[in-house]
């Protein structure tokens, strides 16, 4: 370690059992995957800020006998406490998301994937639209904002009806047709509506010229 | 080869390897990858990071480009158009800018598709990696350009937009210039009506913001001539304004330009009864009221929008609306009624419905599928109701307006560059380019000329442009404005200002330095060009450039991958926003293809000047792939169609060299297609495993050698470039891309280079004298006139000199 390394202040913490450091300003999930725990993610995205949209990233922070759930990508550890990634607690939790997410959008190939990995193969929930491929995690939004930086897409409408869509609902003429949403969709639900946000290209470039 | 930006006096490269969980690391050997580069010369730091793009991924990075002193590194992960802009902003404070950091798609390129044991995705990941270090390794980095905005505001246009941009700005104590139609306040309010009629509640408010620009100091009017000539750069404009009685043109200096422009109201033709007295427009309609006052009888207002192919009823239904209220607030003798389509919603709020009842105006809709009949003292339309056929009687009827931006509007948008076409309204046809660009149009416009609207969204509109100009100025003088890293650059010692490239360019950012044209030097507005760079692969003199990424990068870049290629690999490039973005995608949902494809990034497949096909397939290639956008969606409008046109002659190039024309291919892939991308390169690896690769005798290897040199040739890429697409064509038209006459022209051209770049070779490398028949021996070359042709017109332009001995002409180098 270099001198400027010495330095820095460093958080002395564990994660299942074994002991980490993590430098100020790290999360649990950057010291988490930085030491190689896998910790299950789906509207985390390393491009954008975190969110903290879907929760999937739980994970149980321990102290003593006192204990509580919270979620990796955004929650900053402190000196001494215990991560645990796994814990019967977390599972548990990560099942009942799971298990929303299904009802949510049961038409995600990935999210059905995913669920099945946790033992998850059916909802309790009431499935609103069965071929609803979008969760609603916003992370298209936040890449289309922050690295794209046209604005492209927007959250739709309120409360139940919220959707991801364009400003009223037509083919956007700030987007720039990069497929950053897509790349970044975690259920790919942005797929089958980048044509909705696009519209016709040649159009729209102004091949009509004249 | 020294870089210009020696602020920092450090070289290195850096290689940051990825796992990125478990997306790369298990199927990809990384160890065994990072002692491939470890033994490359170039690379002078190699180290493998769980996740780089993360914080402690980034502190590693930030310490080793300190402690190493490296100024370009390659983060080999996953896709640059995601993570590269994170990368950028991060490492900005370390000196690292853009185009010093290059991505390698490890996870979507090599270890998401591809099926193979974990070495042999490493060494197809090494072959990559040293690729694009190859290709920074040639990176001349450019100096840092601070752009600053020099002296007043000026807006131009005499819109009404003028006064609230000027007050916008006065108050900020900026001093700006306007262009006015006439000194007098209420000269111009009463002009006013020509193109925002039925607005009189909104003069006094007009009106006050006019006697603050007035009377401000920071404001100078020019109320006399018309703006003739803007020169200049972003930051920098000389405006000439023509003088009234003829004499020289007065320049005005500025920093900024604003267009403030209002549209034009066209009276209706004489198939809806239009006659100026009777059945009179908006405009008109205002106009007599002012002059004679209220009038008798019934008015009737129909809102024809919808019938004379105008989408602006809304517009129309309110001016419609203000000017029946200000007839019946004045008497209540007149009866008014105004006529719309059931297809148009009613744009009224629940208030001013009210105020309709109370003040008796009916809002009388009709059935759509019949049009209403103006007759004689009565207007006839279909009730939507009971379907019966209705008379209105009327003594005055008013119709809605043609609306359009006018001509002095067009002529003045042409001259500040905007992209105007024919006559629609300005807003329309921005071209789709880099997403940096999104709401930075240099030039800026207000008004209604820009798309129709109210007076209150005029003057809006007026205030947001000031606003945007203040940010700019305001970041000039904070020192804090740049001009873009990735754009086009002008060698003046090489340009001969022929003007190819000013033809070709979508952007409009390159101008003659000076004067209206000629064989001046050209220049490139640094805030206007898109960094598209199709300009700068059809320069025929190689003076213009992309700086920070030029062909020599990517010819570098393709000359390190093919010696590493295998006989039976194959290359391709895939542009970010077609076929790069489509391979991507093809990674992301683990689309297994061909493992022997090697695809290279370029930003447009425009920039792929042909020089770099050619060295390709000179320094060992079988086969070259270039995939762009789907026809007619090139993000820089026409690089697609200029690729077109470059694989075309690289075509002609390969079968005057005895080699199978179709080693090179154009494709096109739509990125939220990555299934077709796959069906392209399979198809492609195919054909190629059915052609095998080159036979290289000394004889292919000498004639690809002729036909690199014959891609640099400035006569072939000037007759190339003469038929390139231009930004004003439809489609091609006949006599250019599907002309005979023309691609016939180009392979004569092309075959004569090809002879003359080959027999200036020969007797360069030889350095003999040589006779025409030794000449046509060494050269395999059966056609002896086409090679004495080629070296008498060498001799005569002092290129070769030609001895005689013995009556026989011998050749050599000068």
């Amino acid at each position: 370690m270099n001198e400027k390394a010495k330095n820095k202040e460093v958080i002395n913490f564990t994660i299942n059992g074994r002991s980490v450091q993590a430098e100020r300003g790290w999360t649990v999930l950057d010291t988490a995957r930085q030491y190689g725990f896998h910790i299950p993610t789906l509207c985390y995205h390393e491009a954008v800020s975190p969110s903290g949209a879907c929760r999937l990233c739980v994970v149980e922070a321990r102290e003593g006998k006192w204990s509580k759930v919270v979620i990796s990508c955004m929650y900053p550890p402190y000196e001494g406490v215990e991560i645990l990634t796994d814990s019967p607690r977390v599972q548990n939790v990560r099942r009942w998301i799971l298990e929303l997410l299904l009802a949510e959008c049961p038409a995600s190939k990935e999210i059905r994937e995913l669920a099945a990995e946790y033992g998850v193969n059916s909802t309790r929930f009431e499935i609103k639209d069965p071929n609803e491929q979008c969760m609603l995690c916003g992370l298209c939004v936040r890449v289309c904002d922050e690295i794209v930086g046209v604005r492209a897409l927007s959250f739709g409408s309120r409360g139940t009806s919220k959707k991801v869509t364009t400003p009223y609902m037509v083919p956007s003429e700030a987007c720039v047709a990069c497929g950053c949403c897509v790349a970044v969709c975690p259920t790919g639900a942005m797929k089958s509506r980048l044509d909705q946000v696009r519209g016709d290209l040649a159009e729209r470039i102004g091949h009509a010229h004249g | 080869m020294t870089s210009s930006n020696n602020e920092r006096h450090s070289r290195g490269i850096g290689v940051f390897l990825c796992q990125c969980g478990e997306r790369i690391a298990p199927m990809l050997d990384l160890s065994r990858l990072k002692s491939l580069l470890d033994n490359s010369s170039s690379i002078d730091f190699v180290t493998i990071l769980p996740f780089p793009c993360m914080t402690p991924g980034l502190t590693v990075i930030k310490e080793a480009v300190a402690q190493k002193g490296l100024d370009r590194i390659v983060v080999a992960g996953c896709e640059s158009r995601v993570m590269l802009k994170k990368f950028e902003r991060e490492l900005y404070e370390e000196g690292l800018e853009q185009g010093q950091i290059d991505m390698v798609n490890l996870r979507d390129h090599v270890a998401g598709v591809f099926q193979g044991r974990p070495e042999e995705l490493a060494d197809k990941a090494a072959k990559l990696i040293k690729a694009s270090v190859a290709g920074l390794t040639a990176l001349k980095t450019s100096p840092k350009v601070k752009v600053g905005i020099k002296g007043p505001v000026m807006i131009v246009g005499g819109g009404a937009a003028t006064y609230s941009a000027a007050q916008e700005l006065l108050r900020q104590e900026i001093d700006t210039l306007i262009a006015v139609a006439s000194d007098d306040i209420e000269d111009e309010i009463r002009m006013l009506h020509e193109s925002y009629p039925g607005e009189r509640d909104y003069h006094d408010r007009l009106r006050e913001i006019m006697r603050e620009v007035d009377e401000s100091p920071y404001v100078k009017k020019i109320s006399e001539g018309e703006p003739e000539k803007v020169l200049g750069r972003f930051g920098d404009y000389s405006v000439a304004f023509s003088s009234q009685n003829g004499g020289a043109p007065r320049v005005y200096q500025c920093g900024a330009v604003i267009a403030a422009l209002d549209g034009e109201m066209l009276n209706q033709g004489s198939d809806f009864g239009h006659d100026g007295v009777r059945v009179v427009c908006h405009t008109e309609m205002e106009e007599q009221l002012w002059v004679h006052g209220v009038p008798e009888g019934r008015v009737v207002f129909w809102i024809n929008d919808l019938e004379s192919d105008q989408p602006w009823a809304q517009l129309s239904a309110r001016t419609a609306w203000n000017l029946a209220r200000y007839i019946r607030e004045r008497t209540v003798r007149v009866r008014v009624s105004i006529l719309y389509n059931t297809k148009m919603p009613l744009p009224l709020s629940a208030m001013e419905r009210t105020q309709a009842g109370d003040l008796e105006i009916d809002w009388i809709s009709y059935d759509s599928k019949i049009r209403p009949t103006v007759q004689a003292g009565y207007i006839t339309y279909t009730r939507p109701v009971d379907q019966i056929e209705v008379e209105l009687a009327w003594d005055k009827l008013v119709l809605s307006p043609r609306r359009s931006p006018g001509h002095e509007a067009v002529r003045l948008g042409k001259l500040l560059g905007l992209s105007v076409n024919g006559h629609q309204f300005l807003e329309k046809g921005r071209p789709l380019v880099r997403p940096e660009q999104v709401g930075q149009d240099e030039k800026f416009l207000a008004g209604s000329a820009r798309r129709p609207c109210d007076l209150r969204d005029t003057l809006r509109q007026g205030r947001r442009v000031a606003k945007k100009v203040m940010e700019l100025i305001e970041t000039s003088q904070s020192g804090g404005l740049y001009a873009p890293r990735i754009v086009c650059t002008v060698d003046r010692s090489k340009c001969i200002g022929c003007g190819l490239c000013r033809e070709i360019c979508e952007c409009g950012g390159i101008e003659p330095v000076e004067g209206p044209g000629g064989n001046i030097p050209r220049e490139v507005d640094p805030m206007v060009c898109t960094g598209g760079g199709t300009c700068a692969a059809a320069c025929p003199y190689h003076a213009l450039s992309l700086q920070n990424n030029t062909t020599e990068q990517r010819e570098a870049r393709v000359s390190e991958l093919v010696q590493c290629l295998a006989e039976d690999e194959v290359m391709g490039f895939g542009c970010n926003w077609g076929g790069g973005a489509a391979a991507d995608h093809a990674g992301l949902k683990h689309l297994a293809y061909n493992p022997r494809f090697y695809l290279l990034p370029v930003g447009c497949i425009g920039q792929l000047d042909p020089i770099v096909m050619g060295r390709a397939f000179r320094d060992g290639a079988n086969g070259l792939l270039v995939i762009g956008c789907p026809p007619e969606q090139c993000h820089h409008s026409y690089g697609l169609d200029h690729a077109w046109s470059r694989v075309n002659l690289v075509k002609k190039l390969l079968s005057l060299c005895g080699i199978e024309r179709e080693r090179i291919a154009l494709a096109h892939a739509d990125l939220n297609n990555p299934e077709q991308y796959v069906v392209t390169v399979e198809s492609f690896m195919a054909m190629m495993d059915r052609l095998g690769p080159i036979e290289r005798t000394d004889q292919v290897k000498e004639k690809l050698r002729g036909a690199y040199d014959t891609l640099r040739n400035s006569r072939v890429r000037w007759v190339l470039g003469a038929g390139l697409r231009r930004p004003y064509e439809q489609t091609y038209p006949a006599d250019q891309r599907h002309a005979l006459a023309f691609d016939e022209t180009l392979s004569d051209v092309v075959a004569e280079e090809f002879i003359r770049s080959r027999v200036m070779a020969l007797l360069r490398e030889s350095g003999q004298v040589m006779d025409l028949e030794g000449i046509t021996r060494v050269l395999e070359e059966s056609n002896k006139q086409v090679v004495l042709n080629s070296l008498k017109e060498l001799a005569q332009e002092g290129l070769i000199s030609r001895i005689f001995k013995d009556r026989t002409p011998f050749y050599a180098m000068r």
